[in-house]
């Protein structure tokens, strides 16, 4: 796949997942709702990092893990407290 | 000699890997910066699920899902920059950045309209604003349009912020080494996707998990 093809699918990629992040919002699946909605956020979240932000190398992908640790510490230890 | 903006590094490779690290360092920290809202957010959501529920339906979808577009296009936009900034096609990167600093403008505009449609039917408990809400459990949905407010404001501030690089990015350009400009696209086109991806975390948080 060429540079642009790359570029232009993952546009299209998340032009997609836009239209079923809204498309599902109308359907009540009970608690799955959210559930959808933050595993597609996160999958066009794969898309613009691989694809835009050209997520490659030992040292980005270091800080990447790094803040993705202290975000699930932040998280997780307020879970925790509760 | 080496072609490096800076003294320190003896290569424009080397140069390059610090100039990404850096970026995504601070990536790193905005995450944080963040990470903190959303979590507020989330506990606030699971503490006042109806009233929030019923608050969200007064956000507008279809502006909402209107600027997520745009923001996807501006970083579809930046990356086409990125790729003809490294393949030496300066013309064709430079329209790039006008369009992604142009479809910055453009969420920024249609979020005031939103604004000011939210301020006019009175649910915009900022600045002194009276607050007017009808539905059931105003204390919370108070709260609700508090952290509606901060975390859009927050992100359009962070959209202007882009903006403005692009600008200066652009000022600086036509004296700019080739090596100079390339650098430069590839950071704030990092710091222009990390914008639109907290904006794909803020649109179903607050316009579409509360449905």
């Amino acid at each position: 796949m060429s540079e642009l093809q790359k570029l232009v699918f993952g546009y299209v990629g998340l032009l997609a997942l836009l239209a079923l992040t809204v498309g599902s919002s109308f359907l009540d699946l009970g608690g799955f709702n959210v559930a959808l909605n933050l595993t597609i956020a996160a999958a066009k979240t794969v898309l613009i990092a691989l694809l835009f932000m050209h997520l490659t190398g030992t040292l980005p992908r270091l800080a990447v893990a790094a803040a993705g640790l202290w975000l699930v510490i932040l998280f997780g230890l307020t879970v925790i407290g509760r | 000699m080496s072609g490096t903006e800076s003294i320190v590094f003896d290569s424009p490779r080397r140069e390059w890997r610090a100039d990404t690290f850096a970026m995504w360092v601070f990536v790193g920290s905005e995450a944080m910066l963040f990470g903190a809202i959303f979590l507020v957010f989330l506990f606030a959501h699971i503490d006042f699920g109806p009233a929030f529920a019923s608050a969200s339906k007064h956000l507008s979808l279809p502006l909402g899902t209107f600027n997520t577009a745009v923001l996807i296009t501006s970083s579809f936009t930046m990356a086409l920059a990125h790729m003809f900034a490294l393949h030496k096609r300066w013309r064709p990167a430079v329209w790039s950045l006008l369009a992604t600093s142009s479809l910055g403008v453009c969420f920024l505009v249609v979020k005031g309209i939103e604004y000011g449609k939210e301020i006019d039917e009175g649910l915009a408990p900022l600045l002194g604003l009276p607050f007017r809400y009808a539905g059931p459990d105003p204390v919370h949905a108070e709260f609700f349009f508090s952290l509606y407010f901060t975390m859009t404001c927050l992100h359009a501030l962070h959209l202007v912020g882009g903006i403005l690089a692009i600008a200066g990015l652009l000022a600086f350009w036509p004296k700019a080494r080739p090596g100079n400009r390339q650098r430069r696209v590839v950071a704030v086109g990092l710091y222009w996707h990390f914008v639109d991806i907290v904006w794909v975390f803020m649109f179903p948080v607050l316009y579409l998990i509360n449905r």
